[in-house]
């Protein structure tokens, strides 16, 4: 075998391995985006946990319910100050809020991706509706031993906050465990963890905790009385529908 | 006295290793000093406007607020957007900063037919580039009041980025960071920095360079003169020795104390290197006059004569020291008073045993003829200088008092001349970065002194918020605000995108749920508190006179006072007042302290001379070279502020001594007869002491002219001309009055 003959199959293995690891990494992105990204309806409570670095709390309560497009709409219950007002999300970033004490819902259009979202420590960004197959680049970083595949995954817009996100990926069931999101100063700057519980079919991210490093304020998310697949029409995701029958 | 001088040189080597093991031990402390330059921190807890104000800093947030200021010829270029976006990314990603607002990243509400858009002014992905996007920038910015003179100038000229920083971010190192972060980026415009924490980091970096550059220039400067006027190695070494433990010992008990380095306490270093060293100088003095040959008898004479003098001056100068601990405003003059007094104490005692037991332990125990040239009467200084000036007095004693009588006649006219200065920016060199920050932010963001007016109720009320609304239209009636902040005014703003009006809305109920849109915005923590009990009114005041602040306060009093309720209680507060607080205090501070400082030593000087009188002679000289200090200040225009203050009651703590080594010589030298000989043999002794003295102090003190702060600079100057004219005073006029009293006493030789 010449040396050239060599260096020929040497580097069709390399790219071979590299292109079948991007395969790999792909298939579990995608694997992931189906479990984040249910493809069907979903309903249940959700509570909000804001925790400051003085482990002083701030709760939020609302009751949700979401469609396989993505749309979701909220009806808050907690605090009391805030109870009755709704808001229905849609995926390309407009609002509608319902605020019962001004009668009629209101578009709000978040055009400031990268702000926090509603004291939170989600960004918009880390709340989108479009998978992460659309927006990142995976690149399998280990995949061997271990209970869980890490991935990063490089946003394919520049206009992403971040640098990377660093993925931990149950291996046995293809849900994220932990996220690790750099800055663009490829700090890392904040934190998620996930717990996922398998309500029927479908695994439920019963509880998640997003941690911003630099301000050590935590946000929990918490969803209970979660059902898939209830059949909800079209028409609860409208902004007719926002304010309640009660209120009319 | 002589029973105890004798004990010292016996025990000399216990008390050498017990100074130099104390020194030691001190010595190490003093790695542990931290600068404190926050003047904030340093303003009286007793005062209920510096309270509230330093309460308000630390509740909201205010004190954690920095501002890098951007300076173009003109902002709305795509190329200086870039640049501001570049410092705003970088500072958002350093540790320690919390929040980074700038026309690059903030927030922009614009209202619509059926809701409203939340945006950027700017989106950071695309700066505007095209003329017509940058003109349509332009005017948004100046259409809108929490744009226009807020994040950019009205003259398009400047614009902040404005920065939080954790409330756990040490203020001055997180300033270092972030000047060397921005300088690092190497950008085409001006940069300046402004806010609190830049503030403290600035003063805290003058306060160390002055530390490190002109305390070993002082030290070289007092070694020369002291080499040129004793000659000898020991004349050189003893008391810049004596002063540099004195100063060790001061630093580490600050820091055992748990007290920092301010920008005033910063001066006490120098302060005993000219203190410390002048006791001293008497000391090695009479030790060099006393005529014998056994060495260890002439100690003992000297250091029996000696004590009382060094043990009253010292006391003196403390009771001149201390006087700032009962009349100060600022907690750090009260520092500078407590620990320029022990120093001072300490340098006595160690010019009384510690001196004495290195001159013993180190000399031969024989004297040599040499040791006589240090007091040589027939010195040049002696010849063209004492003697003449005994004659002088002694002949023509009426002229002598004539002359002074006339320099304070005038001195009390410059006096109401004496203008007083408490502005920050007045604090830095008139070319320096800060100051020229400082001005920015006075022309082109109308002022940089915070007022804050405090609301206790509930913040969303409509009714306190109507209030807050109203209390800002009066408060921007006076012509020095320019604008305002309040949570009042972003409720109305977003009541206002949600087409409901530019109003508070009518019912409680709008306001909690126009919340919804805000919770946890990082602007809410400067606005109210956790419990929404508490709201704020920031604002900025633009005139540095005082006339204009008490129009103010005069103006908003009476608002307060039919607008201030149980329901919603409103309390004004802001720099501009403490200002004028400080102004007032300086001239009451001054009064009371030189005050208590002349009744103290009056009294203790007699005590220790068993004569009221003569506690009256020895204070005359000093008070006649205070009055005349006085006086150039009001004709120069160098103002009273919070160095210059100092400058009276430390000068008379230690242009007393001077006045005491006369008398108490006189005292030992006169007989009742021989009144022409006492007072030439007082002259030719004390007189070289101090002279040498004024001197080696002057020269220590005009150092600072070469401070980086402008109220050291008229420190320093203030204090070598108080020196100068104690000096002259009790070499002078203090003859002149012994001459009179006593002439009564002249024999017929005399």
């Amino acid at each position: 075998m010449t040396r050239f003959t060599l260096l020929v199959i040497l580097v069709v293995f390399f790219i071979g391995i590299e292109s079948i690891e991007a395969q790999d990494a792909k298939e579990l992105l995608q694997k992931m985006d189906d479990i984040m990204f249910s493809p069907v309806d979903k309903q249940g409570n959700i509570e909000i946990i804001l925790t400051d670095k003085n482990g002083v709390e701030k709760l939020r309560e609302a009751t949700f319910i979401q469609n396989a497009k993505g749309e979701k709409v909220y009806r808050y219950t907690k605090p009391e100050s805030q109870a009755g007002i709704a808001t229905l999300s849609l995926p390309d970033g407009i609002m509608w809020m319902y605020m019962p004490a001004f009668g009629k819902p209101k578009k709000i259009t978040m055009l400031a991706k990268s702000q926090a979202f509603s004291g939170t420590d989600f960004a918009y960004e880390d709340m989108a509706m479009r998978s992460y197959s659309e927006r990142y680049e995976p690149v399998l970083i280990e995949s061997n031993g271990g209970i869980y595949h890490v991935m990063n995954l490089i946003p394919i817009s520049d206009k992403s906050n971040y640098s990377k996100i660093v993925v931990y990926l149950d291996k046995a069931n293809f849900y994220p465990i932990r996220m690790e999101f750099y800055d663009k100063a490829r700090k890392k700057r904040k934190e998620s963890t996930y717990k996922y519980h398998k309500v029927g079919e479908y695994w439920n991210a019963e509880k998640v905790v997003m941690t911003d490093l630099k301000k050590q304020h935590s946000t929990t998310i918490l969803l209970s009385d979660v059902k898939f697949n209830q059949n909800i029409p079209d028409e609860d995701f409208t902004v007719e529908k926002l304010k309640p029958k009660s209120a009319e | 006295m002589k029973e105890l001088a004798s004990k010292i040189l016996k025990y000399r080597w216990i008390i050498i290793i017990v100074v130099l093991s104390i020194t030691a031990f001190l010595g190490y402390q003093i790695k542990n000093m931290q600068i404190n330059s926050d003047v904030i921190s340093s303003l009286p807890d007793d005062d209920p406007d510096a309270f509230l104000f330093k309460k308000i800093g630390q509740n909201f947030g205010g004190n954690k607020v920095g501002m890098v200021i951007l300076e173009a010829d003109n902002i709305f270029n795509n190329e200086v957007l870039a640049h501001v976006q570049l410092i705003t990314d970088s500072l958002s990603m350093m540790d320690g900063i919390s929040t980074v607002t700038s026309i690059s990243n903030i927030i922009d509400i614009r209202g619509g037919e059926n809701g409203f858009e939340v945006g950027q002014l700017i989106d950071e992905y695309a700066l505007p580039y095209s003329q017509e996007e940058l003109d349509r920038l332009k005017n948004r910015v100046l259409e809108k009041d929490m744009y226009r003179g807020v994040i950019v100038s009205i003259d398009e000229t400047a614009t902040l980025i404005i920065f939080t920083l954790f409330d756990d971010s040490d203020l001055q190192e997180m300033a270092g960071r972030v000047k060397r972060m921005t300088h690092s980026l190497n950008l085409p415009e001006n940069l300046y920095y402004a806010g609190l924490p830049m503030m403290v980091g600035e003063i805290a970096d003058l306060i160390a360079a002055d530390l490190i550059v002109l305390l070993p220039i002082a030290f070289l400067v007092i070694a020369l003169v002291l080499a040129l006027s004793f000659r000898t190695v020991r004349g050189v070494v003893l008391p810049m020795l004596t002063a540099t433990i004195a100063i060790i010992w001061t630093l580490g008990f600050m820091v055992l104390g748990g007290y920092e380095m301010s920008m005033v306490t910063n001066n006490i270093p120098l302060l005993l290197l000219a203190v410390g060293s002048a006791y001293t100088i008497h000391v090695i003095n009479k030790i060099n006059q006393v005529k014998e040959n056994d060495f260890r008898k002439a100690m003992v004479v000297a250091m029996t004569y000696i004590f009382i003098p060094v043990a009253l001056t010292a006391l003196t100068t403390v009771v001149g020291f201390i006087s700032f601990v009962f009349e100060a405003y600022l907690v750090m003059i009260r520092d500078f008073g407590i620990f320029s007094a022990l120093g001072a104490l300490v340098s006595a005692f160690l010019a009384l045993f510690f001196a004495p037991a290195i001159m013993y332990a180190f000399s031969s125990k024989k004297r040599k003829t040499a040791d006589h040239s240090e007091l040589s009467k027939d010195s040049v200084l002696s010849n063209y200088l004492l003697r003449p000036l005994t004659k002088l007095l002694f002949n023509h004693p009426k002229y002598t008092l004539t002359t002074w009588s006339l320099l304070i006649i005038l001195s009390i006219g410059g006096i109401f001349l004496i203008e007083r200065n408490v502005d920050v920016k007045d604090y830095f060199q008139k070319d320096s970065p800060a100051r020229k920050a400082e001005e920015i932010m006075i022309e082109k963001f109308g002022g940089s002194k915070p007022i804050f007016v405090l609301f206790k109720g509930d913040m969303q009320n409509p009714e306190v918020l109507n209030t807050m609304l109203r209390t800002e239209e009066q408060i921007k009636k006076d012509p020095h605000v320019e604008s305002s902040q309040s949570i009042a005014n972003l409720i109305v703003e977003m009541n206002d995108a949600l087409g409901e009006g530019r109003k508070i809305p009518d019912e409680q109920d709008k306001v909690e749920q126009l919340w919804f849109l805000i919770d946890g915005n990082p602007i809410l923590q400067q606005l109210v508190n956790d419990d929404l009990d508490e709201g704020l009114i920031i604002s900025k005041f633009a005139a540095d006179n005082s006339d204009a602040t008490r129009k103010f306060a005069s103006d908003m009093a009476q608002f307060l006072e039919v607008n201030s309720t149980e329901d919603c209680e409103i309390i004004l507060t802001g720099m501009p007042f403490i200002d004028l607080k400080m102004n007032s205090s300086l001239l009451t501070s001054q009064i009371r302290s030189l005050s208590i400082a002349i009744i103290a030593l009056i009294i203790l000087v007699g005590f220790f001379m068993r004569s009221l009188a003569k506690g009256l002679y020895a204070t005359a000289p000093i008070i006649a070279a205070i009055v005349i200090l006085f006086g150039v200040m009001g004709v120069a225009g160098i103002p009273l502020n919070i160095a210059t203050v100092l400058v009276a009651s430390v000068a008379l703590g230690i242009g007393v001594d001077y006045s005491i080594h006369v008398i108490t010589y006189f005292n030992y030298s006169y007989n009742g007869h021989n009144l022409g000989e006492a007072l030439e043999d007082t002259i030719m002794v004390s007189g070289k002491a101090i002279f040498i003295n004024v001197v080696s102090v002057s020269a220590g003190f005009l150092v600072l002219v070469f401070s980086e702060m402008v109220p050291l600079q008229f420190f320093g100057i203030l204090m070598a001309l108080s020196m100068v004219g104690s000096g002259l005073a009790a070499l002078t006029l203090l003859p002149v009055i012994l001459v009179l009293v006593h002439r009564k006493h002249l024999t017929i030789n005399d």
